[in-house]
């Protein structure tokens, strides 16, 4: 398990560096021309050379990890002098390459005997590094991609659909965080329905605390539509019941496996009517965080860091929505607060917090941040 | 999804049937209240044979404060034997001749019980409960008694104390998930200062509340014991009178 950890961690550490790189004062002028200025094609797949015929091919988060040496078949420029060159200088994978000073890194090879061809190797782990990052958008294909991808997902509550102007945007991570049977839970489980029933799409439901209902998906499904009384109409609670993926996880590690693997099938997969990923519920998130942050070391915050990266990343490049629930802890003055701390605040794009009113049994929305609405608005509604 | 009965007939309609086996519950309330009352009830119903309509499965006991009277626990069996007799009787004989009686002294066997001393002998319990229920398929629920109470001392640092507690939910969860077993947390209440006022909370703080599925509290209502579901996934909120007897826990006299 440990030595998993601190894989998952470097990485995605070094894939963080990675997306942050500039070309920068690292290189001499003679290396910027060979980076030719090409513009990538939006939405080809990334096609990394796969190493050998064995090796499985690499997912995208591990793309910067890969060895030198496994490039060799197909870039015969990186051959063993190459590799044991960069070796030399504890350079062993593309995430080390980009790490250190090519500037001193190009001087080292000009004293080398075969310098030509160490430097030609140089620039050719460069051009392969400028396969791996993203296509630029100009602001007319952001607009297009808004319109035609990252749609509104109703809530099925007209109260909450209303005061977020339409429901949960896709392409965002949620946050809902509550005191304990505050709703946090139904209101996943509405929203859960209702993205499966009205827009044909699946849902991924992660769930930390065995509270996942059946039978309450089937309660929000049959309300509108009336009992299923016909044949056909049980039919359609089936399948819309069957559109519904639920993962128990009881460990954050498992919870990664659980976001890889959905992602590796998102990224393979072409758009498959009604099939296709449009939800992603983590009830609690922060149940998994809680036990590993803390307690001296920086460990805890380091994978709370990747897990939102992940998320994020999941969002926006496979065009899903992401809600997840936090609990509260007590804050100064005795006043709650979301848990996670500060560090966590910044991950969501949108913040909500949910109160009930057990008298009434009425729940109370309101927001913490969000990117296009004001905060500080609140709503009242009621789940039956 | 099966569940287990609490022998009080208003206390098993609000919760659905019974605790219910797959979810962690947690039970809280004032000393006194009969907590301990009920943890024992369930860990002798879950031994009811499937042909009296229970799930026939043992119980593991996990006591942390020496509240586990077994001269009680025999009190209870035989009352439950009486019924499960009478049950019996009422569908006829052809059931009784079929199976083999269980008597109180059976009922007392099938509870695994363990007695915690310190809190570290809590968190090592829960690490080795996983190998424990693989070698005993058929224990059905876990009852731990309660689960405050080795936590309520010897920690100076709390938040070490919250990341040592939000394991072992996690860990109880699995567990009940992996073995499709009621986990049954008791828990005991603190004081907490509310704009002002004192008022009552379950103890261990505002992180452990979010580690159960489902919470019931027990309070008094006057001179009656009641039951309040504070937490659930699928369960209306609602209130149950029951009433604690020399056969266990049953429906209050007051309505019956």
């Amino acid at each position: 398990m440990g030595s998993s950890n601190k894989a998952q961690i470097a990485g995605t550490g070094s894939e963080a560096l990675f997306v942050s790189h500039k070309p920068s004062v690292f290189l001499s002028p003679a290396f910027i021309c060979r980076i030719l200025p090409t513009r990538p094609d939006r939405r080809a797949p990334n096609s990394f050379p796969v190493s050998t015929a064995t090796a499985p091919a690499p997912i995208e988060g591990e793309k910067a990890m890969t060895a030198l040496k496994s490039l060799e078949q197909e870039f015969p420029l990186l051959d063993i002098n190459f590799q044991s060159f960069c070796a030399s200088h504890s350079i062993l994978t593309i995430a080390d390459f980009l790490t250190h000073d090519l500037h001193s890194l190009a001087a080292a090879a000009e004293s080398q005997p075969a310098s030509l061809r160490l430097k030609e190797g140089i620039s050719q782990v460069l051009s392969i590094v400028d396969t791996l990052h993203q296509p630029w958008l100009d602001g007319l294909e952001l607009l297009q991609d808004a319109m035609d991808n990252k749609r509104v997902l109703s809530t099925g509550i007209a109260a909450v659909d209303s005061f977020l102007h339409g429901g949960l945007r896709v392409g965002q991570l949620t946050e809902l965080a509550g005191p304990s049977s505050s709703g946090k839970t139904q209101l996943c489980l509405r929203l859960a329905s209702s993205v499966a029933k009205m827009d044909r799409g699946s849902v991924v439901y992660v769930d930390t605390g065995n509270s996942f209902s059946s039978r309450r998906i089937h309660h929000f499904l049959c309300e509108n539509g009336g009992p299923p009384s016909k044949q056909d109409d049980t039919g359609i609670v089936q399948r819309v019941m069957s559109r519904i993926l639920r993962h128990s996880v009881f460990d954050i590690n498992l919870l990664f496996n659980v976001l890889h693997q959905l992602e590796f099938i998102l990224g393979s997969q072409e758009c498959m009517e009604g099939c296709k990923v449009q939800l992603l519920i983590v009830d609690s998130v922060s149940s998994l965080i809680t036990p590993i942050l803390g307690g001296g070391s920086s460990q805890g915050y380091s994978l709370m860091a990747s897990l939102g990266v992940l998320l994020k990343k999941l969002a926006h490049e496979h065009d899903i929505a992401i809600l997840v629930t936090n609990h509260m802890v007590g804050g100064e003055r005795g006043n709650p607060k979301p848990a996670l701390g500060e560090s966590w605040k910044s991950i969501p794009h949108v913040r909500l917090l949910l109160s009930c009113d057990y008298e009434t049994n009425t729940c109370n929305i309101s927001t913490l941040k969000h990117p296009s609405l004001a905060a500080g608005r609140s709503a009242s509604f009621v789940i039956d | 999804m099966t569940r287990i009965t609490t022998s009080c007939a208003e206390l098993d309609k609000i919760l659905g049937g019974g605790i219910s086996c797959k979810e962690v519950t947690e039970i809280g309330g004032v000393p006194g209240i009969g907590k301990t009352q009920l943890g024992i009830q369930l860990a002798v119903n879950v031994q009811i044979p499937c042909y009296y309509g229970g799930l026939g499965g043992k119980a593991i006991y996990i006591d942390t404060e020496g509240s586990f009277m077994v001269e009680r626990v025999l009190q209870i069996a035989e009352a439950c034997t009486e019924d499960m007799a009478e049950y019996g009787r009422f569908l006829g004989k052809s059931i009784q001749a079929r199976q083999v009686e269980m008597g109180p002294k059976d009922f007392l066997e099938n509870i695994y019980y363990f007695r915690v001393c310190s809190y570290t002998e809590q968190i090592g319990l829960e690490n080795y409960l996983d190998k424990f229920i693989s070698e005993h398929r058929d224990v059905k629920i876990i009852v731990i008694d309660s689960v405050a109470f080795q936590f309520r001392q010897d920690f100076d640092d709390l938040a070490q104390r919250t990341r040592v507690l939000s394991a072992m939910a996690l860990k109880l969860m699995k567990l009940a998930k992996k073995f499709s077993l009621a986990v049954v947390l008791l828990n005991q209440v603190t004081t907490k200062v509310i704009e002002g006022s004192f008022q009552l909370a379950l103890a261990l703080g505002d992180s452990w509340s979010h580690s159960c599925t489902n919470r019931l509290i027990l309070y008094w209502n006057g001179d009656e014991r009641y039951a309040y579901i504070d937490k659930s996934p699928s369960l209306r909120s609602a209130s149950a009178p029951y009433s604690v007897t020399s056969r266990g826990i049953r429906n209050s006299s007051s309505n019956s």
